[in-house]
């Protein structure tokens, strides 16, 4: 366990985001190129990075915009995909215990993404560092900075700078349903697989029979139904 | 920035934020795990991912997965059951697509 181990630094923080960084800038690089050819400019899609910094709910919100989707539906959705967030903030802070010191969590909680969240519970766990917030800034602020900076650069590279690059084109193309599947399995227990069913089938329905906005409500809500209705007396394990 | 891309950042940002930090602070110990409350909470992320991952590929399905979906969806399978990394995954899944694309010449 980590009681034994001094407060890691915010320089520990900042090594330990390193291999999260390394994922982001690739990812988020894309996502700059999407948004510009979605017609953002680039100063809109570092925005949206700067203010939301969630990827899935960007790539997500691009689809929205350039469907022409309400803001209050496309707000509405993606709050929706977010709200599994709340669920870190206590599996963190049960991790390190009550009497931890979370003065600042208002700010650096803002970069508790899946992937800052799964690297600070699995290093508390493997007992490599010992919670401090210096090091839950660290952390949080190198994956940010990964994720700001390759928009940035994806977005000034432009939606015609992959034109040149099929198969980098393709392959980019691929990010956002691989980032959803791996998110998936990264969440997946068998007392889930009722809600991810619902989910899938009526996404599937009601976009071929209606529309794709359309579509994705239909799946969250119904999956979510399904969850409330069919999981009594079993605890989530994802 | 356009005032309606604002607006949808700032929403987003503000509830994501408050999904992410209220509950450092919160003492949910009181809530019932099989409570409907809990229950939703555990339904809504994993009813929203896979809605997510239907939507982003049923553009690319043209009556069949093509060998790329294929691959680059095994891709992410493996790579996640060996290291259980999500950004490790999606990066294989993405690679294993433009791998494949390169293969046929699509």
């Amino acid at each position: 366990m980590s009681l034994h181990v001094p407060k890691s630094s915010f320089a520990t923080g900042l090594v330990t985001a390193l291999p999260i960084a390394m994922g982001y800038f690739p990812i988020a690089f894309s996502f700059g190129v999407a948004a510009t050819r979605a017609g953002l400019t680039e100063v809109e899609a570092v925005g949206l990075s700067l203010i939301i910094y969630a990827g899935a709910a960007q790539f997500l919100a691009l689809a929205l915009i350039t469907s022409g989707a309400p803001v209050l539906v496309a707000a509405f959705t993606l709050v929706a995909m977010n709200i599994r967030h709340v669920l870190y903030g206590p599996a963190l802070m049960k991790r390190v215990g009550a009497g931890a010191r979370r003065r600042y969590a208002w700010a650096w909680a803002f970069g508790l993404t899946d992937e800052v969240f799964g690297a600070a519970l699995g290093a508390l766990a493997r007992g490599k560092v010992a919670f401090s917030e210096p090091f839950m800034f660290g952390l949080g602020l190198g994956a940010y900075a990964a994720w700001v900076s390759g928009t940035a650069l994806g977005a000034f590279a432009g939606g015609a700078a992959l034109e040149g690059w099929p198969v980098v084109d393709a392959a980019l193309g691929f990010m956002l349903p691989a980032l959803f599947l791996a998110l998936l399995l990264s969440i997946l227990s068998r007392a889930q697989l009722p809600a991810i069913a619902v989910a899938v089938l009526a996404t599937v329905g009601v976009t071929l029979l209606w529309s794709g906005t359309a579509g994705i409500l239909a799946g969250m809500v119904a999956g979510a139904v399904a969850g409330v209705l069919r999981f009594g007396g079993k605890r989530d394990a994802g | 920035m356009r005032a309606e891309l604002l607006t949808l950042a700032l929403i987003l940002g503000a509830f994501t934020w408050a999904f992410r930090f209220f509950p450092t602070r919160a003492d949910l110990s009181a809530m019932k795990p099989d409570g409907m409350l809990s229950r939703f909470l555990a339904a809504t992320g994993p009813a929203a991912i896979a809605t997510l991952f239907v939507a982003s590929v049923l553009p690319m399905v043209q009556g069949a997965v093509s060998l790329p979906m294929g691959v680059g969806t095994v891709a992410v399978i493996a790579v996640y059951a060996v290291s259980r990394s999500v950004v490790g995954a999606t990066l294989a899944g993405s690679a294993g697509y433009g791998a494949a694309f390169a293969m046929i010449g699509a």
